[in-house]
């Protein structure tokens, strides 16, 4: 028989004690990230696409033109000397409170453009990041582009982490 | 082949050959002939990142934003599925790969990738 006395309690003690900070620092944090995003996510949101524009004149100042097309190559004329794969992804989220929003704006249904404007804002960052890794490998064009959006949230575990990841990808090619 | 080889060797760390293999996700590849099908490659891989950077990111979620850990978790599992593809392809004794496609799904509780 075992002597309650000669039981170690401290793992025990341990693991009660990180939960109740983990409570407390729960309960401390989440109504301050929450405000945070309430007031915040909006002016970040426009400030990133912002960026990405100013970022995306860039890019195409040094191309001459926009190098993203969806197009199979046909439309080159002097031919293609050298092709290969580029690819570049976010993973965006919008904000609880953007969440809260939308999900009072689909009570109502119609169109829930707080959403939309943050998946606006992770496809031009993909696009953008595209842009720019065509432009570090040296690439002149960048053709068949495809844009992939994936749900990061699990359906096994729907409270989980809600955000979409954007992924483009393309072809880019040196001419001739 | 020889063309692919020497092109290679020039420049093994460029992205879009990957031991000796090109990758392009179109039908065809500029200047080269196809002689011969060998049929459909794959790679896939399913990851995750550390309960601490998953705690972080759940927290990042709430103020809303990109979530750097995620980003950098699925450009890890891709360069891992395309590495996969590419010693698949070369298994088969291919030098190129054509028409390439990305799927990408979540599963269990974890955020994973293929």
């Amino acid at each position: 028989m075992v002597d309650a006395s000669v039981i170690c309690w401290g793992p025990f003690l341990l693991i009660a004690a990180l939960l109740s900070v983990f409570g407390i620092l729960w309960t401390i944090i989440y109504p301050i990230l929450f405000l945070y995003g309430a007031i915040f996510s909006g002016r970040n949101l426009d400030k990133s696409m912002n960026k990405i524009m100013f970022r995306e004149k860039n890019s195409i100042e040094h191309f001459g033109k926009d190098p993203l097309s969806t197009l199979k190559g046909a439309h080159i004329v002097g031919g293609i000397r050298e092709c290969g794969l580029v690819y570049s992804g976010v993973v965006y989220s919008p904000s609880h409170w953007q969440l809260m929003i939308a999900w009072i704006n689909g009570l109502f249904g119609g169109r829930i453009d707080i959403i939309h404007r943050v998946i606006s804002v992770g496809r031009a960052e993909a696009t953008q990041r595209l842009r720019e890794q065509a432009q570090a490998d040296g690439w002149e064009e960048v053709l068949n582009v495809r844009i992939d959006t994936a749900e990061m949230t699990p359906a096994s575990n729907p409270k989980g982490t809600k955000a979409v990841e954007v992924f483009a990808y393309g072809t880019g090619v040196k001419y001739s | 082949m020889s063309d692919v080889q020497v092109l290679a060797s020039s420049a093994s760390n460029m992205q879009h050959i990957r031991d000796g293999i090109m990758v392009v996700n179109t039908e065809t590849i500029a200047g080269k002939v196809i002689t011969q099908n060998l049929g459909v490659v794959g790679g896939s891989t399913v990851r995750a990142k550390h309960v601490g950077k998953d705690i972080g990111a759940f927290f990042k979620n709430i103020g809303g934003g990109e979530l750097k850990a995620y980003t950098e978790l699925l450009d890890e599992s891709r360069s891992e599925a395309i590495a996969r593809m590419v010693a698949d392809a070369a298994a088969r004794g291919a030098n190129a790969v054509v028409n390439v496609r990305f799927a990408t799904s979540g599963c269990s509780h974890t955020v994973p990738q293929s």
